[in-house]
């Protein structure tokens, strides 16, 4: 896969939706290129749905909100994929946390769900004292 | 993201404009003391192009806490991405969701 | 006219208990999906827009019909909760059911119908009113008649009874033997009775008897026996001279060597007897005979031995290429490494794999991927006997990694057995050719396979 955006945002939760919006038109881009048509608004909202999410988890799992962290976003692609990977220095996190019982009336935790059920792919590692969170989608 | 309110057969339609999500639920919780008393209310979610897990999460504190004391809270025009967050987070089985805010309301009045 | 298919939970309670991983309102009836029977009839009914509503998840039939357009039709979908009347359900869609005529379809129903004609023209005349019911739901139609005129004597449908696993097992059956015409059943259709999909790959001395339906990536082994009154759902293998009649596969259902399935459905590892309604899972994800023991594929040195064998002659095969071409490709910025962490599951651990790619454009690129040159670095594995030169695709650590794999034959290797047979790659399909050879793998089999997959990877790149 060839690395072909990076961005890098302020680990701030005002920023959420700009790193949103931005995977949004990623995805639009691709999904132009690749030639997605009938699927393409649920495409691209799969994109700027869990770039929000996994960006406002970054935002509220830093361990110093003080601190002026950045979280990074790379957009890789390939024939029939997307990848999205938001980076961040935060500690650790358990991805595989259970989905909500929503008839509890749950306030949160809905984010990782809403990840995994709209993406195709989705990779947790730590490298470098970093998270990395990888989502792939195809296209079609 | 702005919020309007209006009444509608002593009901109010809380009509949100702009995106819910982590950054401006905080806002939207204060924009209106309807969001938050015993009061039945509609929210009118037409002009919401896009919600995350917090304004979902937002949402269902709402009616969590209407229900609790004896209120109700409907929605009204989701959108294809909003009916999305709802069927993969399953929240369709927590609200009545309705295709107008008029009839949501009127039905409510009558009940 | 617009139509509301308002179907609930509770309606197919019946049906949800013997295939857990299927959503009811797309469970296939005849290899159609029940909802497509229902859109079918609104259409022919005269709707030109369609809403789903439904108190369960409908994101199953939102991917299936999309939004309509292949039937030249608007759906839309809708929720609603459990308890909701009728009368909620159309003030929860106010917007959507204004000044039109509305039929409103509850319930988890089957309608027979026989005329396709008939139907358009018999809901243009009727007036408002329930037009059918039974105590599964009910066909009610509300608006002012499009046209006058002398109603048909009978109403050209009813509905079938549908509320058993038994009901739906002889539905199947009779739609395939004695209406297949008013549904358009999928499949190419050359004679009557007989229906077959895409990629169907039928073997030497295999039969084929009417009536049947078969959909796509089927592969029937030699002197298999398929049929009469057989669906074979997609992704489907009926191993050598197994005998599948007067039953109903499912789709991604492999049928093991020399068994014999009739009056049965089965779906993956499941079998249901629909008479009785027992239904029993097997302990592997998609066999329905026991796997031999890894001795049989060829266990220890042995095996070791003719894979090492194989991945020393790609070597030496590939070497020059490599040392010539990679230089130049990453010259280009085309090379890249990249690692994947994948799971061994007989060790019990995790293996960390350098895995380059090949940025596909340009004579090099193209030359060095059909080469397989991304996969040079992994014959080395294959050479120390850590992963196999043939097997399954190795499945990356991720929370996606299912249990069943341990029980399947899971090998990871350098090539995969999906490659070597060219089948479209994507995991439930290829899931199912790698557990097939790894019930049948032989090292001789092996061998050819790894070529044949080396081979498939020039070809494809050649075309």
């Amino acid at each position: 896969m060839d690395t072909f955006i990076t961005m890098s945002f302020p680990s701030e939760i005002s920023y959420a939706r700009l790193a949103s919006n931005a995977a949004s038109m990623v995805a639009e881009i691709f999904s132009r290129q690749v030639g997605i048509w009938e699927k393409r608004q649920e495409f691209c909202h799969a994109f700027e749905l869990s770039v929000a999410e996994a960006f406002s988890n970054s935002v509220r799992n830093a361990a110093n909100p003080e601190t002026d962290g950045q979280i990074i976003i790379c957009f890789s692609s390939d024939q029939n994929e997307l990848m999205v990977s938001v980076r961040d220095t935060n500690p650790a996190f358990d991805p595989d946390i259970p989905a909500p019982d929503i008839l509890s009336y749950p306030d949160r935790g809905y984010g990782l769900l809403l990840i995994r059920q709209l993406m195709d792919q989705v990779l947790y590692s730590r490298e470098n004292d970093m998270n990395l969170l990888s989502m792939i989608k195809k296209a079609g | 993201m702005t919020v309007e309110e209006k009444k509608c057969h002593d009901l109010t339609i809380v009509s949100i404009n702009g995106s819910l999500e982590a950054s401006s639920v905080p806002g939207f919780m204060k924009s209106s003391p309807a969001l938050t008393d015993s009061q039945s209310i509609v929210i009118d979610l037409a002009g919401v192009d896009f919600l995350d897990s917090s304004g979902l999460g937002c949402l269902v504190t709402i009616a969590r806490k209407k229900r609790e004391q004896g209120g109700d809270v409907r929605l009204a025009c989701l959108n294809e991405k909003l009916r999305r967050v709802f069927e993969v987070t399953q929240a369709f089985r927590l609200f009545d969701i309705y295709d107008d805010a008029e009839s949501a309301a009127t039905t409510a009045a009558n009940k | 006219m617009k139509t509301l298919i308002v179907i609930r939970e509770k309606d197919y309670g019946w049906l949800s208990p013997f295939f857990p991983g299927v959503n009811p309102l797309v469970m296939p009836v005849c290899n159609k999906p029940f909802i497509e029977f229902l859109i079918d009839f609104s259409i022919l009914a005269g709707s030109s827009a369609i809403r789903i509503i439904s108190d369960g998840p409908l994101n199953e039939v939102e991917r299936y019909c999309e939004d309509g357009s292949r039937w030249g039709v608007d759906v839309s979908y809708a929720s609603i909760l459990g308890n909701d009347s009728i009368e909620t359900v159309i003030e929860k869609n106010r917007k959507y059911c204004a000044d039109q005529r509305l039929l409103i379809i509850s319930g988890y129903l089957f309608i027979r119908y026989e005329n396709r004609q008939e139907l358009r023209h018999c809901f243009a005349m009727a007036s408002g009113g329930t037009l059918a019911e039974n105590e599964r739901g009910s066909i009610v139609l509300a608006g002012t008649p499009e046209i006058t005129g002398q109603l048909p004597a009978a109403t050209p449908f009813s509905l079938v009874e549908f509320d058993s696993i038994d009901n739906y097992f002889r539905l199947s059956a009779e739609i395939l033997k004695e209406y297949p015409s008013p549904y358009v059943l999928p499949g190419y259709c050359n004679e009557p009775d007989c229906h077959i999909g895409r990629n169907v790959v039928i073997g030497k001395g295999a039969e084929i008897r009417k009536p049947v339906i078969i959909g796509n990536n089927v592969q029937i082994m030699k002197g298999a026996v398929v049929g009469p009154s057989a669906v074979v759902g997609s992704n489907v293998i009926i191993d050598r001279e197994s005998t599948v009649s007067r039953s109903i596969l499912l789709d991604n259902t492999y049928i093991g060597e020399q068994l014999e399935v009739v009056d049965r459905i089965a779906a993956g590892n499941i079998l249901v007897d629909p008479r009785s309604g027992v239904s029993i899972a097997m302990e592997d994800p998609h066999l329905l005979s026991s796997l031999p023991g890894s001795a049989h594929i060829g266990s220890g040195l042995f095996r070791y031995l003719f894979h090492a064998i194989v991945a020393l002659l790609l070597i030496l095969l590939l070497s020059l290429p490599y040392l010539m071409l990679v230089p130049l490709l990453k010259i280009q910025g085309k090379w890249k490494t990249g690692s994947f962490t994948f799971h061994d599951i007989r060790q019990g651990k995790n293996l960390r794999f350098v895995m380059p790619s090949i940025a596909d454009e340009g004579g090099i690129g193209s030359l060095a991927k059909a080469l397989s040159l991304d996969r040079f670095p992994m014959l080395f594995r294959a050479l120390a006997g850590t992963i196999a030169v043939i097997g399954s695709f190795p499945v990356e650590v991720s929370h996606r990694l299912e249990a069943g794999y341990a029980a399947t034959g899971y090998r990871p290797a350098v090539f995969s057995y999906a490659e070597a047979e060219d089948w479209p790659v994507n995991a439930e399909d290829s899931a199912i050719v790698e557990q097939f050879y790894a019930a049948h793998g032989s090292p001789v089999r092996d061998m050819v396979l790894t070529i044949k997959a080396f081979l498939n990877r020039i070809h494809s790149k050649v075309q």
